[in-house]
Parts: structure tokens; sequence; C-alpha cells
């Protein structure tokens, strides 16, 4: 080869390996920039009901067989194939058709959810929440409308067993796009899980007050080096994880998640006001900042990346907040491995009111394009009540993943979580079992709960942020930046740090939010009189 | 003017081994880059599933406003061209006098392993580089904090100091980046005349000599075509690297947002496509005006040298 070519292959080579750089980093840009697919327009209302033909036993006709496709929250289950292939055996009997799942890992199912719809990929069923873009993918036209007639044809059992305040509370703008979970209970407010034998041992009193739960952290960060006294639930938040306990629960308010706004439950004229600028929340911060200089919680809180829920059972976080369902399942399976330690479930304000879950907590929605709108929604009726499938839809297969004691109670095996690990709470229902190792305590609290139930007005009020996106996404972003550092204790002057977040808010647009806020609230209470 | 088609049609024939060759390239930038670009429009509409990309009501400029009313825009161009200027810099300095150095060192084993152990960062994803930097840098169990303790100095809390942030992230760029470059540089001097070291030789001059007269200005033309391309995408903020580095904690946000991590926690909550589209179209336009001058600049210097 000729010096002079050799060049030449030199020059071409890194012009590839440049070429090549450029176009990776391009790949990875577009990735989160051109997210639209092609979209064929999407129809709202079932367009294509049952032909006529050869009626099955309801009336509907299902002589052809369909697979249903299904999106689901979590990680696929280890055993998929044998419990789906049980439940695919009594579909087939039942309504001839089959069911293939498909799994959004919880890492980023965030991202994935919505690009379902906007590439409008080929599903029928999907799972979704108030939490999980219920309202968001109802408005833009994800869902199919679930009006009364195609209910009571196509899912009659369920429709029976429905009360209809879960359907009120499933409606958006007046329709409903959600088959809703049907528990009795199910309550949203936070407790705190503590490890009581710790708190004995440094001679303090039982917690069950905001300044109790103060002493017990210091206690531990003062004394258990090697333990973080507060372990956070997730550092990916707009406040502080403990707000929702000591600031809503506590004083009684109601919250719009992602928004800095807040409303007397017992406020008959539900008047917003800015949570962070109430004495109550001045009171907070100093509280704040006090567990903060005293080790109350990690200095890399913002940072963090472990699970907190991994780190209390081996014995590395000393407390922790959830929801009295999670929290009654940690507990179990700590007090398993350590029967030693003495655990508590603490609620830090005993004298609110609690609120249960509205029903749009868990449910299951059918995709506007579906072919199959009829089938899904006669197997999404046989999810919530037909008691074979329903048994392995919720815990797996009998003898393998759980073990049945009855008709309403169960025990978890080994193999438990071989199938439990995705959103399957979708479709909860009268025929659930009760897990006879979930704790007493638990229990309790529930029991305690039930009596103290306040429901209100504005309970199912779902904010349509269309009017205020730009306002909504700024002043989150305002909190992440102002707020959450200064609830953490990471800002040494408070009052400027709070001037700071209150003036940010107002130039982010909070105001304009309030003001469509209050709107919005006002109309929904003069439709309901 | 039949004169001229028919010519065009002799130069397709004449060079159609060519024309073929260059076939491939041309289709997939097309297909890749060129039809997807009419998906801008979404930049412009208030995208929803009924109506799809193009049958979506037209939203005017309004995608655009959300950035601007935030009162942040400026910040994060800012640190958005501060940082890539950084990386441009220190991503094609570092990795031309690591190749200059490994390549005078000679010893062909050693170039070799070294070259390997410097690419490894690589191949690392960001997401574990997080990880990786979190046990450094973190206030309780990190291994900073371990040392400054054991030699008995304060411990530093660097998970909430914005002022280290510009340091680090340019320290760990370029240990990530250095393999990359080091193999392009690499290549670009062994392709150099030989003569022309051996005339080097000849004249007497040193190992330093050779460097500064030969070595360094037959790089020039691959420096220039690696700093135009980067400078394309100097609005273009590295995600991966950002925001596993730096996630959501709002204390640093000052110093190391940049526009793609900014974006994306706005639009994380609301799934506006319009409005991450119409940022993604900012970063564009800039990015575009931004090679055109400093291409113009080149040629003024060099018109050889200029890209197009």
């Amino acid at each position: 080869m000729s010096q002079r070519s050799k060049r030449k292959l030199g020059i071409t080579l890194t012009s590839v390996l440049a070429t090549a750089l450029v176009l990776s980093a391009c790949g990875g840009n577009n990735a989160g920039n051109n997210t639209g697919g092609n979209t064929p327009a999407a129809n709202n209302t079932a367009s294509n009901s049952a032909n006529t033909g050869s009626e099955g036993q309801s009336g509907v006709d299902t002589s052809q067989e369909v697979k249903l496709k299904m999106v689901l929250l979590g990680a696929k289950p280890a055993d998929y194939d044998q419990v789906f292939g049980e439940m695919n055996k009594i579909l087939k009997e039942k309504i001839n058709a089959t069911i293939e799942a498909e799994f959004l890992a919880w890492s980023d199912w965030g991202q994935k959810y919505p690009l379902k719809f906007a590439a409008n990929e080929d599903f029928d069923i999907i799972y979704t929440s108030n939490w999980a873009q219920y309202s968001d993918q109802a408005t833009k036209g994800g869902f199919l409308e679930l009006t009364d007639d195609l209910l009571s044809k196509y899912a009659p059992q369920t429709w029976a067993a429905m009360p209809k305040v879960k359907w009120d509370q499933a409606r958006i703008e007046g329709k409903v796009y959600m088959i809703p979970s049907n528990k009795a209970n199910e309550f949203t407010d936070k407790l705190v899980l503590i490890r009581d034998d710790l708190r004995e041992k440094y001679g303090l009193e039982p917690v069950n007050s905001p300044e109790t739960y103060a002493a017990y952290l210091k206690a531990v960060a003062k004394n258990e080096k090697a333990m973080t006294p507060y372990g956070l639930e997730s550092a990916e938040t707009t406040n502080h994880n403990l707000d929702k306990l000591l600031l809503i629960q506590k004083n009684n308010w109601k919250e719009f998640s992602g928004l800095p706004f807040s409303v007397k439950t017992t406020d008959e004229k539900a008047q917003v006001f800015n949570m962070y600028e109430t004495p109550e929340f001045d009171q907070l911060l100093t509280y704040y900042k006090d567990l903060a200089d005293n080790g109350g919680w990690s200095r890399n809180a913002l940072t963090t990346k472990g699970s907190t829920t991994d780190d209390f059972k081996v014995g590395k976080v000393a407390s922790m907040t959830h929801n009295v369902t999670a929290l009654g399942g940690v507990l179990a399976d700590a007090q398993k491995a350590h029967p030693d330690w003495k655990l508590a479930l603490v609620d830090l304000s005993p004298e609110s009111n609690k609120s249960a879950a509205i029903s749009t907590q868990n449910g299951m929605a059918v995709h506007a394009t579906s072919k199959n709108a009829e089938r899904a929604l006669m197997a999404l009726d046989l999810f919530q009540n037909d008691k074979q499938l329903h048994d392995l839809a919720m815990y797996g297969v009998a003898g393998v993943n759980f073990t049945p004691e009855g008709d309403d109670k169960f025990t978890k095996t080994d193999k438990y979580g071989n199938y439990n690990s995705f959103s399957n709470w979708a479709w909860t229902s009268t025929l659930d079992r009760v897990d006879s190792n979930y704790p007493q305590v638990a229990q309790d609290v529930e029991k305690l709960w039930a009596g103290k139930v306040y429901n209100y007005k504005l309970e199912s009020f779902v904010f349509d942020k269309t009017k205020v996106v730009n306002e909504v996404a700024n002043v989150g972003n305002v909190m992440m930046r102002y707020l959450v550092p200064l609830e953490y204790g990471l800002i040494k002057d408070l009052d400027k740090g709070k001037a700071d977040l209150i003036k940010q808010m107002k130039a982010a647009g909070s105001d304009k939010i309030q003001a469509e806020l209050q709107a919005q609230i006002d109309a929904f209470l003069a439709q309901q009189k | 003017m039949r004169e001229r088609k028919h010519q065009f049609w002799h130069d397709v024939v004449k060079n159609r081994t060519l024309l073929l060759m260059l076939a491939p390239a041309v289709l997939l930038f097309f297909l890749f880059s060129y039809i997807p670009m009419s998906g801008i429009v979404i930049a412009f509409k208030r995208f929803d599933y009924v109506g799809g990309v193009f049958g979506s009501p037209w939203a005017g400029l309004d995608n655009f406003k959300f950035f601007f009313e935030s009162g942040d825009a400026w910040r994060v161009t800012r640190n958005t061209v501060l940082y890539n200027l950084g990386f441009i810099v220190l991503s094609n300095l570092i990795p031309m006098l690591t190749a200059i150095l490994l390549f005078e060192v000679g010893g062909k084993w050693f170039r070799k392993i070294t070259q390997s152990l410097l690419f490894l960062p690589y191949f690392i994803s960001w997401v574990v580089v997080g990880s990786i930097a979190y046990s450094f840098f973190a206030f309780d169990v990190g291994t900073i904090n371990g040392i400054l303790k054991w030699v008995g100095m304060e411990p530093i809390d660097i998970y909430n100091t914005p002022s280290y942030w510009p340091v680090i992230l340019l320290l760990v760029h370029t240990w990530k980046s250095l393999g990359y470059g080091t193999v392009m540089y690499l290549a670009a001097i062994t392709s150099i005349d030989r003569e022309m070291y051996e005339a080097a030789d000849m004249d007497g001059a040193n190992v330093f000599q050779r460097i500064r007269s030969v070595t360094i200005p037959n790089l020039y033309p691959t420096v220039i075509i690696l700093v135009l391309l980067a400078i394309g995408n100097i609005f273009q903020g590295d995600f991966g690297m950002f925001y596993n580095m730096v996630g959501n904690n709002g204390l640093l946000f000052s110093s190391t947002d940049v526009i793609d991590t900014f974006v994306f926690r706005l639009l994380m909550g609301s799934n506006e496509i319009g409005m991450s589209a119409a940022a993604g179209v900012y970063q564009s336009v800039l990015g575009f005006i931004t090679i055109l001058l400093a291409n113009y600049a080149v040629r003024r210097y060099d018109k050889e040298r200029a890209l197009f």
C-alpha cells in the first residue's frame, strides 16, 4: 500500500468514526424528542359492536376465537406461563378468548405508557389509575368510553356488583373510561413504621405524634451510627415525603398531586390556598430543619439511590412511610426475618379524618382502537367475578403460589413472589382473599380507620390541566428546585429560602393555576348540587 | 438543453459504480434524517391521538412558551453551551495528547493494551457510572469522604454543593470519552506521511520539535472536522450523563441543569409531545445556526478545511 493511499485510509477511518459518533448522539436525542408516531384516527366510542351471528350464552357472538393483548405495570412474573396458561384455559372455555400480557417495568413505565397510545400500538386492555395517567389519557382519547349499555351488556356481573358511587368516581367529564377495582376500603393515608425495640432501648415515650416521632428519629441518629433514621419513600417528588402525613393528613387537607395547592376537606366553599404560604408550613419547616440538623435523614436525601424497603428489612433504616397495606407487608416480612425486632405502625395524626381511596386508585381500561372491545369487557368481567379466574389472577396457581384457606383466606408460599410482581391489584373485588399472615396491627388500623372515613364532595374531583400546562410544569420545577432542598433542611436560612420559593412560584405562574383550579372546583361543586 | 440532459445520463452511466456505492448512504439518510423532519410540525400543534401527527389542531407558538416563560431558559441554555464547549476542548485536547504520547512511546503491546484499557469506560452505561459516582461522592458512605476522614480532614458535602459539579462532570466526561478520541487521533497520526518524519530526523529535530512541527500541524484537518461536527450539537445536552449523575437533586440545578434535563423534568408529568418537540426544534435551529457560523469562520481562515 502506498503512503498516499494509506493516508487516505486514515482520514476515511477518522471520518467514519466521527460520523458514527454523531449518529449515535442523534439517536439518543431523537428518542427524547420525536415521540409521536403515525397515529391513525382513533375512535372514541365503540365502533365495532358485535356482529349478530350465532349467539353465545350471554347473547354475544363469541364464535370467533380472539387473542386479547393486555398491558400491565410491573415485572413480568417468573411463573407467567403457568398462571396465564391456567387463566387462558378458563377464558377459552367461557368466552373463547385468550390473553397475552405485556409488562411495563416499574423503572420506566412512566415513559413507555404514553408511547403505547401515541404510537397507537395494538393492544386491547391496559392498566390505569389516577396515579397512572387515567385522566391524561382519557382526555387525549386513548381509552374507549364505557357507556352504561356497553357495561351492562358485556360486563353484567361487574355492572351488578359495583356500587354506583365507584362508577361516578371514575367519571371524567361525565364519562367512564375504566372498570375500577371493586375493593371495599383501601386507604391512601400514610403511616410510619418504626422499630419499637429501639424506642424502648432508649427509654422514649411511645411514638404517637410528630414530636414523639422526632424524638425517636433523633435518638436513633445519635445512638445508631450505622443506621439512617428516616428512609425516603422516593427521592423523585416535588415535596418532602412526610408532607403528606404532617401537613396534609394532619390538617385534614386535600392535596392535588404535584401542585402546591390544597383545600380544607371540611370547607363547604372549597377555598383553594397555597400550602406553602400557611403558618402550618412555617411550623413544619422548623420541625424539618431541627430533624435535618440532628441527622434525621441522610445528607444525600436528594440523590439517594437505594431501596428504603430493602434497607428497612435488613436494619439499615429505622423508619419509613407508606400506606397501611404496603407497610403491613413490610412489617410481616421484617418480623419473619428478625423475630427479635419489635415493630410498630404509627398514625402520626390519629385525630384526623381518614380518606378511603376513590375507585380510580386501580382499574383496567379498554384501548380506544381495540378491535375486540366486547370480548375485552367480558374478560374483565370474569377477572373480577369468576372465583376460579379471580383466584388465579390475584394469587397465582393454588398450591404453587399460594395456599387457599377456606373461601376468603390464603397464605403465601415461597413462590408467591413468582407471580405477584405486577399490578394485579387492578381487578381486586369482593372475591378477594385475606392473607392470614397480614399482621393484626395493620388489620386493626384498617378497622379503626373504617369508622373514621370521611366522604366529601370534592373527593373525586380531577383537575384538568389543559389550560395551564405551562404553569403546572414550571411550578413543579420550582418545587423541585426550591421546596425540596428547603424541606430536607439543606438550606441554612429558612426565611430566605421560603421567600425565594414563594417568589419563584409566583413567577412560574402559580396564581394562574390557583384561579383555574378554583374555577374548576366551583363548577364541579355547582354541578353536584 | 438536450445536450445537457444527454451529458447528465452520460455522467450517471460513467460513474455508476460510485453512485451505486453512494446509494445506501443517501437512502438511509433520507429515511432516518429527512423524512422524520416532517415531524417538526408537532412542535406547532396541540397533539392528540385522534388527530395524530398531521391532523391535530394547530397551536401556533404556544408550545414554545413554557420554555421561555419558565425564566430558566437563559440559564439552561448557557449551561448547555458552556458544558459542551468544555467537553469539546477537553475531549479533543486530551485524547490528542494521549495519542501523541502513545505513538511516540511505541512498543506495540504497550500501545494496544493501554488503548483497550482507555476504551473500556466508553462501554459503561451512564446509569452504572451514576451509581459508581454515588459511592464515591456520598456524604456518609462515600469513598472520598472516607479518605478525608481517614487523613483527619473535614468531610465535604458534594451532593449539596453546586460549585463542585462542573469540574466533576468535565472530569467524568473526559474519562469516559478518552479512549474513543484516542483511537481516532491515533488513526490520524498513523496516516501521516512517514517521509516527513524521516526528513525531520535528517534535519536533526528532537522529539518535541518533531511533535510540534510535524505531528500537530498534520492533525489540524482532523481537529477541525471533529470540532465542527461537535459544534452542531452544542445546544444538545448529554441527557444520559446529566440525568444519571445529578438526577432530581434540586440543589444542584443552578450549575448542572441543561436543556435536555430541564425539558425532561418539566414535561415528564404532562406528556405534552408538542412541547418536547418544540424544545427539540429550538435546540436544532440554534445548533444549525452555530454550525453555519463556525463553518463560515473556518472558510474565512482556510477554504480547504471547511466542511462545506
